[in-house]
């Protein structure tokens, strides 16, 4: 259904992309695309394929000669275009209010009091077909708040929600004004608080001292149902004895994104600048047993790190394609292509879009090939592998039965130069549809939004002094 | 029978196919672009002391023969602007005419290396913005014997300035005692304006003309080329006001090319009338440049489209090839896009004599690609640069 956009926010542009009603959460129920080219990612890529959508889930994908669509479903039907999964943005600080905060340890932040659905960052999003997003804190931290995967639409973070809660974002590189020393205190000492902490209220509960059970309904947590259970602690690093009689609702609110992590529960993202901080990260993460939890994030200079990372078995994120040093003796310029390095170890690896419109998911999967990594796997680099760091591999990043009904329609391969994404169905919803996106047409066309003060159609061009018609100023139009 | 005695009259020219002195070479490439329009497949390239010496299509790739799918000529960056920065113009003047960027040059610096591997074979270095009227600019190889001399391409001369806010941004009025140059004038737009027409006009009126006056006379004659940075619209309006103000005046009839004109695609009519030629800077991130210019991928499809000649450049910074892909995913075609980043540039500076085109008789200055050239899927897996391997394909 498509409303008229009678809205005077023309600058909030997400709510120019809607081609349907810009209020509500879309509801759809039966939606067919159809393809020249379908990218699955499951298999060979499908020629005059169709995916169904039904209650936003996939429950068909094939070629449309053997796949039956529903006699009630909206058809879009594209047979010049190749339909593809959305992009998986695995970690992106981007979209929120500030990156981080100045308290060193605070897991008991959430992104989801500090996303703005608004925010251009989403609206770029769609416009690039990442229909994925887990939102993090920055790296400027100790240890950060919790993140968020989100897709880019809706006008609430509730709409955008897809998982709560997906992980922690941590920085094993020094925060700023720390030293690598005193990140490294900082960081042991947040486990140490807490292990310290579970103990005393072990310690307490012995002493028959009622206090944890107090502060935690003065913090207004009910004791009821599964909180009122003690479980053993299950931490691979460390043992608190007796644990098992505390009530988990009374761990201290502060603390308990804490003991998940150690418990495996609340997956980590670790950022690391140097290879350095790699070992470091390493090292917490196997002192507190959450190695097999966290994906690492990895600054360019960690290629170095790699046969370590390796060993780990973690996953990576990778914060830019290439590595320049400059040899102190020779100054010859020596570049490497990071992920390259990663491939060539056999270390599953995520990419990052940076802010650069020209230079999204598709554009850092290009150069992979560009650089010699096989096709496939540069393309699971943005849709698989960061489907599977965020628990997701089920839902997203793949064209499969089961999956959200995600497709992004492309005018050509998605890693061609030339490719651009024309519609995106979210959900089995349409909502983007590039030939009306306005932003696109104010950069690409130069065209104003019509009746708007930067509206300059109707005028002629500015002749200069001495020729052409009689001066008027008023009209001269400055730079929008 | 044709083809297979000219390769081996090439070969028996070159003598062995193992290059000697590293300036001879046989190249195979399933397509030449030669950048002139023509494309040859399946080609053989000769290359001996330096220079293209023959192009044989349809011959298979002899045993020792580079090979690559695509060949194309080196990319001239039309501005590299690899020493930039404070130090790359004299600001102890606003005008400066007499200064030459190629005694400023450090060709051990490690930009030229980044640059010749990602296929730029020739650069224009210039001196840059912090003052009006900056000097000559001159072409150099980014590749080769490490002097200046024999680095320099000698092509068409070019007076380079800006006009914007960039000149003047340093500046500031005396407040009491004038402490520095930074104390002159021009402080806005409109000072900056008035040091360039001042100048002319007081070049043009001169009963005797000094050394740097004499430049700024050839610049307005039309002998020497005249290079101003005009990032906004109202700047490339004032360069090319200027130049019809200095013809109206009956100074001459100027030839303008407007550097990082990256707001040339608002107003082009004054563009074609004036025939100036534009130099576009890579595309900003997300669409604002320096100075608070508009700028998208679009832009070159614009140029192209009101026939104005346009050449890309990369600032240093910039991947050229990247560049000439995104001005493909605006609308170029890749022969488009590749004329914009070999041929015409290397007719802008005047030195398509030697570079600029897979051509016989030209400098050996190409690119082996792992692919089709500019996409992003690609990039540049060999270098010759005057026959000199700068990035092996081997």
């Amino acid at each position: 259904m498509k409303s008229s956009l009678t809205q005077p926010l023309l600058a909030l542009g997400a709510t120019l992309l809607l081609a349907s009603s810009a209020a509500a959460a879309p509801q759809v129920d039966k939606t067919a695309v159809k393809a020249g080219t379908v990218i699955t990612l499951t298999g060979e890529a499908i020629p005059d394929g169709v995916i169904v959508i039904e209650g936003g889930r996939v429950t068909a994908v094939g070629a449309a000669s053997e796949v039956q669509i529903p006699w009630d479903a909206t058809v879009i039907d594209q047979p010049g275009m190749v339909a593809f999964p959305g992009f998986v943005e695995a970690h992106a600080a981007r979209g929120i209010d500030r990156p981080n905060e100045t308290l060193d340890v605070a897991p008991f932040l959430d992104v989801k009091d500090s996303i703005d659905p608004v925010n251009f960052y989403f609206e770029e999003a769609l416009r690039q077909g990442i229909l994925t997003i887990n939102v993090q804190q920055g790296n400027d931290t100790v240890v950060a708040g919790q993140g968020m995967v989100v897709k880019p639409f809706g006008m609430t973070v509730e709409q955008m929600m897809v998982k709560p809660r997906s992980g922690v974002k941590i920085s094993a590189a020094p925060k700023r004004g720390k030293t690598r020393a005193t990140q490294a205190q900082a960081l042991r000492g947040a486990f140490d608080d807490l292990r310290m902490y579970l103990e005393e209220m072990v310690q307490r509960k012995k002493d028959g001292d009622d206090f944890d059970r107090r502060e935690a309904l003065y913090q207004g947590r009910e004791l009821e149902g599964e909180a009122a259970k003690g479980k053993p602690l299950a931490c691979s690093g460390w043992t608190i004895d007796g644990f098992e009689r505390i009530p988990r609702g009374e761990v201290d609110e502060k603390r308990e994104p804490l003991l998940r992590i150690v418990e495996g529960k609340l997956p980590v993202i670790m950022w690391c600048a140097t290879p350095m901080d790699v070992h470091a990260a390493l090292r917490v993460a196997e002192a507190n047993g959450f190695t097999s939890t966290m994906t690492l994030a990895l600054a360019p200079a960690c290629w170095k790190a790699a046969p370590k990372i390796k060993e780990s078995g973690c996953h990576v994120i990778l914060a830019g394609l290439e590595d320049n040093e400059l040899d102190p003796i020779t100054g010859e310029s020596v570049e490497t292509f990071v992920p390259k390095v990663f491939h060539d170890a056999g270390i599953p690896f995520a990419l990052m879009s940076t802010g650069d419109s020209n230079r999204s998911l598709w554009y850092q999967a290009a150069r992979c090939v560009a650089n010699g990594i096989p096709r496939a796997d540069a393309l699971a680099a943005v849709t698989t592998t960061p489907a599977k760091i965020l628990g997701l591999t089920d839902r997203v990043g793949k064209l499969a039965k089961g999956a959200d009904g995600h497709v992004v329609l492309f005018s050509g391969d998605p890693l061609d130069i030339t490719s651009v994404v024309e519609h995106v169905i979210l959900d089995g919803a349409h909502v983007y549809d590039r030939s009306k996106d306005v932003r696109v047409k104010q950069l690409f066309d130069g065209t104003r939004p019509p009746g708007t003060a930067s509206d300059t159609s109707a005028e002629e061009e500015w002749p200069g002094d001495g020729d052409g018609p009689e001066d008027d100023d008023d009209e001269t139009e400055n730079k929008g | 029978m044709l083809t297979s005695l000219i390769l081996s009259a090439a070969a028996a020219a070159s003598g062995s196919s193992v290059p000697a002195d590293g300036t001879s070479w046989t190249i195979h490439a399933d397509k030449v672009y030669t950048s002139t329009g023509k494309v040859h497949e399946s080609a053989l390239i000769v290359v001996e002391g330096g220079k293209i010496r023959a192009i044989t299509p349809g011959v298979e790739a002899t045993r020792d023969a580079l090979h690559a799918p695509v060949v194309t000529a080196g990319m001239v960056d039309a501005s590299a602007r690899l020493n930039s920065g404070t130090s790359s113009v004299e600001q102890s003047s606003e005008v400066t005419p007499l200064v030459s960027a190629e005694f400023g040059l450090d060709l051990y610096s490690p930009g030229w290396g980044r640059l010749a591997r990602t296929g730029v074979t020739s650069a224009f270095i210039t001196p840059l913005n912090q003052n009006c009227v900056g000097g000559m600019g001159t072409v150099v190889k980014t590749a080769g014997d490490r002097s200046i001399k024999a680095r320099t391409v000698e092509g068409a001369p070019m007076l380079c300035g800006a006009i914007g806010s960039q000149p003047s941004q340093r500046n500031s009025s005396a407040f009491g005692r004038p402490t520095s140059f930074f104390n002159r004038r021009p402080t806005t737009r409109m000072g900056v304006e008035w040091e360039w027409r001042k100048s002319f006009f007081e070049a043009a009126q001169a009963k005797e003309p000094d050394d740097a006056q004499k430049v700024l006379l050839d610049a307005l004659a039309g002998k020497v080329g005249v290079f101003v940075q005009a990032w906004a619209t109202q700047d490339i309006r004032t360069a090319v006001f200027l130049k019809e103000e200095m013809a109206r005046e009956g100074f001459g009839e100027m030839r303008l090319v407007i550097d990082a004109g990256a707001e040339a695609w608002r107003e082009p009519a004054m563009l074609v009338r004036t025939n100036t030629s534009v130099i576009l800077p890579p595309v900003p991130a997300q669409g604002r440049t320096t100075d608070g210019a508009l700028m998208s991928v679009e832009c070159a499809r614009v140029l192209r489209d009101n026939g104005i000649s346009f050449a890309l450049s990369g600032h240093g910074a910039s991947r050229l090839d990247i560049q000439a892909g995104l001005a493909m995913r605006g609308g170029l075609t890749r022969e488009q896009a590749l004329r914009a980043v070999t041929l015409t540039p290397a007719q802008l500076l005047g030195v398509d004599g030697r570079v600029g085109s897979v051509e016989a008789g030209k400098d050996a200055d190409l690119i082996l690609w792992n692919g089709e050239p500019f996409e992003a899927t690609t990039r540049p897996v060999g270098v010759l640069i005057g026959g000199h391997l700068a990035l092996d394909p081997r």
